[in-house]
């Protein structure tokens, strides 16, 4: 190699690595990361200077890398079995092969395999099962025993000569490694004077502006090619962003925002909603009961009066009620919100007229957590009620959803049950792959809800389902996405 | 909802036409209902039903009944003769306090195709199990009449009564049948809740059942051979009995059956009055017409009205202008007030029709104080270079213990949980925090991640719900110095001056870390997490952070939401 005629010129940087390297005449990538501590991204930029200027060279490589097992260990602490067989011999003379096991400490299949090497390299003589030393004085694999215990003591060690030996008796095991091996090609001493701090900088400091020298020099031009060091900055969670949106979609169409509890009484939770106590959605297969306290205290008596008559009998709305004896010790009892209605029920008390109300709201569900279920969702939910509101504007306000929330103009109405509302109906968007999806329900609140809460107006409630319409705009298929834990969705998931 | 499986070819018979899948699909919607899945070399159609509360609708019949009215092929209420018939049950005094009323009838000239049987079978158990509250609530059974002598007894019997219960060989006694028998196992709770047996008996003292567990061998089993037989439906509530024996014997007649009547001779302490079932005398409502145009936003005359509500299988009369008298049919309960009407003339305008109108309501929109309170915070957390989360607030009562090393405490526990994983309420959000780092150990550091969420606790007076906000940092460098400056920038651009406490706790590492005091109140904690706690959660680089709660910031708006 010829040396370099002209000035090179290094950044700082580089020109340490250099040294490193050149002290080394030979070293691993890593090698140089651990003792410089840059990331990798900045080390290949200043590595590049030194590989460009034919400095150093780099050179992509598997290693194998030999690393004991427990028999290499037990080899390293205890000595190689044969070692341990000429030490017994050189203290006891002679032995009958029939004690040397036992003296030893090791088992006879290990003896043997000892007893055998020894024979094979003429160090014992055996006759009649009494074996004796027949070099008394030499040593048998010193070198083999030393590059083990170098290997247990974590050492740098050259093991080429024995990597065959020591695979061979079993003692390690080997691995594929690959790295980049970097090597001086001209040493720092022979370069060093011509080597220039570079008038061409990679960065500005503060000095150079303060005191001139950036007239000086050249900014080195940036490599557009090189891949920016990684980067993940504070964000919001993807589908909390969602709901961000949402929220600002029913604020932007009039609606105000109510909160509740997570945990609810049944009476808010069913009996307000005219959901008779012995109702399926109220069994323990389909809602989760808390298990201490196991009630709470029921609100104004007068409220809990008028909702045990419409229960009864109907009270006075013309109803025929649900006929059975409503217990108010049942109506007590504590759930975890099982929906978001249950927000709605406690707003219906003292409602302003007119008003609209939408809530956000955490629900849960006694479902084995798959794919396409959770044991805890998000329901958008609310009610609208006006003197002058009918069924036709509750089909109006699921226009409205379809049209401005889920941003669709192909939707269809179809009869749904709800035990609170009559009528009832469901709402799907038509999806040009999948079909309908449902995407929401309404109705208005039957009169044995809103009566007993001196509600006179009709009061329509409505829900959406808002995961689902998170997870058709983002194509995502598995439900637990939506709580993830995985920091690289969170950090890269890309915004819609 | 509820789900059934019926053949294809079978409901285009019955509808009288073909039909395709599409327009099949939409002609259940009609009937709340809609197709699941088609197995087209079965000829199998699996039909998902939307209502609890109309168990007409559990089958084919009740859906194709719905459908003719759509069709204009059939309107109003469908008719059946029923003749009187030499039969007669006797109801035990002894029942009242437990299961005391039964509904009988007689189906003669039966078709007991395989087909039929098995589609009974699957409407029995689809209303035994969900209307009928898993036998709790109604039971139905089936007998081979040739068998049955009248009078048929429904008492309480003796437990060492002996018979042999269907599908076996061997008599049992009553108790036997509780513990061995697969019904017995499934269902016997609700008799041993009675204390005593309730049996069905022939007149000549053959078994027909032990509702609501169990048939006998000989009577209580149907064949495609029989022709004739008894429906039965016991249970605790009068009106539930009846219906549900309204719908079979509707759902039976609709294949030509003939119904014969059944008298129920019940005492005094359960019912004034003798029975004659199926009781088809028809319940009627009132509706005033301006009162039901006004809630659906219709102009619809009462002659437009009538043909409407015939077309969904209901009668209907008018003797004046404004009003109109509907009859309900009887295979139908859920009717309960003239707002139920009003849904079946809405759906039989079919609702894609009628019209939506433009958007009136005008109020102003806003979000709550507190929400806007934890949108400024959840920003400058973000400021702060967090990545949000939102995670599960029904988590495993380990993350929020055994895993941070702190003790068990009162939680909000779920009685019926699927699993532990998610069994409790979270308190406190930090701990889930920690089981999110110790989940992404192979992502690069640092990590700082956040989350601004909701979190349930027991208190003295009641269970309240509250905000919280938790703050954590993972990376090789991290200190306690990071998670204060973090501390003080937040809470300098909330102007709330606070200090910090030394703090012993069992998550934290000792000395380095603090309760935080606002206001005299402690509100939250900060620190560097205890290396025993890093090496629990396989986590191996520092962990700093702070948990705050929103609620006692003064500046923000936050409220706890008191449950009572």
């Amino acid at each position: 190699m010829s040396k370099p005629e002209k000035i090179i010129s290094l950044p700082t940087e580089a020109i340490e690595i250099y040294k490193i390297i050149d002290k080394e005449k030979k070293i691993s990538i890593k090698e140089i990361e651990r003792i410089t501590k840059l990331d990798r991204g900045k080390l290949e930029y200043f590595l590049n200077f030194l590989v460009s200027n034919e400095l150093i060279s780099r050179l992509s490589v598997v290693r194998h890398l030999i690393s004991l097992i427990k028999e290499g260990r037990d080899a390293a602490e205890k000595q190689l079995i044969e070692r341990r067989i000429v030490d017994v011999l050189k203290e006891n003379k002679n032995i009958h092969f029939a004690n040397l096991a036992e003296l030893i400490g090791c088992d006879k299949k290990e003896m043997n395999a000892g007893i055998g090497l020894l024979k094979k390299n003429d160090f014992i003589k055996i006759e009649k099962g009494v074996i004796t030393l027949a070099k008394p004085d030499a040593e048998i694999n010193a070198n083999l025993q030393a590059i083990i215990e170098q290997l247990a003591a974590n050492e740098k060690v050259d093991t080429r000569d024995f990597d065959a030996i020591l695979l061979e008796r079993n003692l390690v095991e080997l691995a594929e490694v690959k790295d980049t091996i970097l090597e001086t090609l001209i040493s720092y001493n022979e370069v060093k004077k011509k080597i220039k701090q570079s008038s061409e900088i990679s960065r500005l400091s503060p000095n150079m502006i303060r005191n001139g020298t950036w007239k000086d020099v050249k900014l080195k031009e940036y490599n557009l090619e090189v891949s920016p060091p990684a980067f993940y900055g504070g964000r919001k969670q993807p589908y909390a962003q969602f709901l961000d949106m949402v929220k600002r979609k029913l604020v932007g169409l009039g609606f105000q925002e109510m909160r509740g509890p997570l945990v609810e009484l049944e009476f808010w939770n069913f009996d307000a909603l005219f959901q008779a106590q012995d109702h399926s959605a109220r069994e323990w297969s389909d809602v989760y009961r808390v298990a201490n306290p196991k009630r709470g205290f029921l609100p104004k008596e007068k409220y809990v009066s008028l909702v045990q008559q419409v229960h009864e009998d109907g009270y006075d709305t013309g109803s025929k009620g649900w006929r059975y004896k409503w217990s108010p010790e049942k109506s007590a009892r504590l759930v975890l919100r099982a929906h978001g209605t249950s927000v709605s029920a406690r707003t219906l008390v003292d409602l302003p007229v007119p008003s609209k109300y939408f809530s956000i709201s955490r629900c849960y569900r006694p479902d084995t957590v798959d794919a396409t279920h959770l044991s805890e969702f998000n329901q958008a939910e609310g009610i609208v009620t006006d003197p002058s509101i009918t069924f036709r504007d509750l089909l109006g306000i699921l226009t409205t959803f379809a049209v401005d929330v889920a941003e669709s103009d192909n939707f269809i109405f179809r009869p749904d049950y709800y035990p609170f509302t009559e009528p009832s109906v469901e709402l799907s968007v038509v999806d040009p792959n999948i079909g309908p999806v449902e995407f929401g329900g309404a109705g208005i609140f039957r009169p044995e809800v809103t009566r007993p809460f001196g509600v006179e107006t009709p009061v329509i409630a409505w829900g959406l389902g808002i995961d689902r319409l998170f997870m058709v705009k983002h194509g995502i298929t598995d439900i637990r996405e939506l709580f993830s834990h995985k920091l690289e969705w969170l950090r890269t998931a890309g915004i819609s | 909802m509820v789900s059934i499986k019926t053949s294809y070819t079978k409901i285009k018979e019955m509808i009288g036409k073909e039909v395709s899948i599409d327009e099949l699909g939409n002609l259940l919607a009609f009937a709340k209902s809609e197709i699941d899945d088609y197995v087209e070399e079965e000829d199998m159609l699996v039909i998902d039903i939307k209502t609890s509360n109309r168990p007409d609708l559990w089958c084919a019949e009740g859906m194709v009944r719905e459908i003719h009215g759509i069709l204009g092929t059939k309107k109003k209420i469908p008719f059946y003769e029923v003749e009187p018939s030499e039969y007669k049950v006797v109801v035990d005094p002894e029942l009242a306090s437990t299961r005391p009323y039964i509904a009988c009838a007689i189906a003669k000239n039966i078709d007991m195709s395989d087909y039929h049987i098995k589609q009974f079978m699957q409407l029995a158990e689809k209303i035994d199990q969900s209307y009928g509250r898993k036998r709790k609530r109604s039971s139905i059974g089936m007998y081979n009449l040739a068998m049955i002598k009248s009078p048929i007894d429904y008492k309480v019997i003796d437990q060492s009564h002996e018979f042999i219960p269907l599908g076996y060989e061997e008599k049992m006694s009553l108790p036997q049948i509780l513990e061995e028998h697969e019904k017995g196992q499934e269902f016997g709770d609700i008799v041993k809740e009675y204390g005593h047996f309730p049996i069905l008996l022939s007149a000549d003292g053959l078994t027909l059942s032990l509702p609501p567990i169990i048939n006998s061998n000989d009577v209580g089993r149907i064949t495609e051979e029989t022709t004739e037989c008894l429906i039965e439906v016991t249970g605790t509530n009068y009106e539930t009995v009846n219906v549900i024996l309204n719908i079979l014997c509707q759902t039976i007649a609709d294949h030509g059956a003939k119904i014969f009547s059944v008298e129920i001779d019940y005492p005094k302490e359960i019912l004034d009055r003798k029975d004659i079932n199926p009781n088809l005398e028809l319940e009627e409502i009132e509706i005033d017409i301006d009162i039901l145009n006004k809630y659906l936003g219709t102009n619809l005359s009462v002659k437009k009205a009538s043909e409407l509500i015939e077309k969904r299988r209901f009668d209907s009369v008018s003797h004046d202008k404004s009003k109109l008298t509907v009859a309900i049919p009887p295979y139908r309960k859920d009717i309960l007030h003239w707002v139920d009407i009003s849904e079946e003339i809405a759906i039989a305008m079919d609702l894609n029709k009628i019209g939506p109108t433009e958007w009136k309501v005008l109020t102003t929109g806003s979000l709550l104080p507190e929400t806007e309170s934890e949108n400024k915070v959840r920003d400058i957390l973000l400021g702060m270079g967090g990545i949000e989360l939102l995670t599960n607030t029904l988590t495993d009562p380990d993350i929020l213990t055994l895993n941070v090393n702190i003790k068990d405490r009162e939680l909000v526990r779920v009685e019926n949980p699927i699993t532990k994983t998610y069994s409790v309420l979270r308190d406190q959000i930090y701990p889930v925090l920690i089981s999110v780092l110790s989940k992404n150990t192979h992502e690069s550091y640092p990590q700082s991640i956040f989350e601004v969420g909701e979190v349930a606790k027991i208190t003295k007076k009641s269970v309240v719900t509250q905000t919280n906000a938790a703050f954590f940092y993972a990376d090789a460098d991290a200190s306690f110095e990071d998670a204060h400056k973090w501390l003080e920038f937040l809470l300098k651009l909330l102007i709330t001056s606070y200090k910090i406490e030394k703090l012993e706790h069992p998550s934290f590492t000792e000395g380095r870390c603090g309760k935080i005091i606002i206001n005299q109140k402690e509100c939250g904690i900060i620190g560097e997490i205890a290396p025993g706690v890093l090496e629990k959660n396989q986590i191996w680089v520092p962990v700093v952070g702070f948990e705050i709660e929103l609620p006692l910031i003064p500046i923000l708006q936050c409220r706890i939401k008191e449950t009572y």
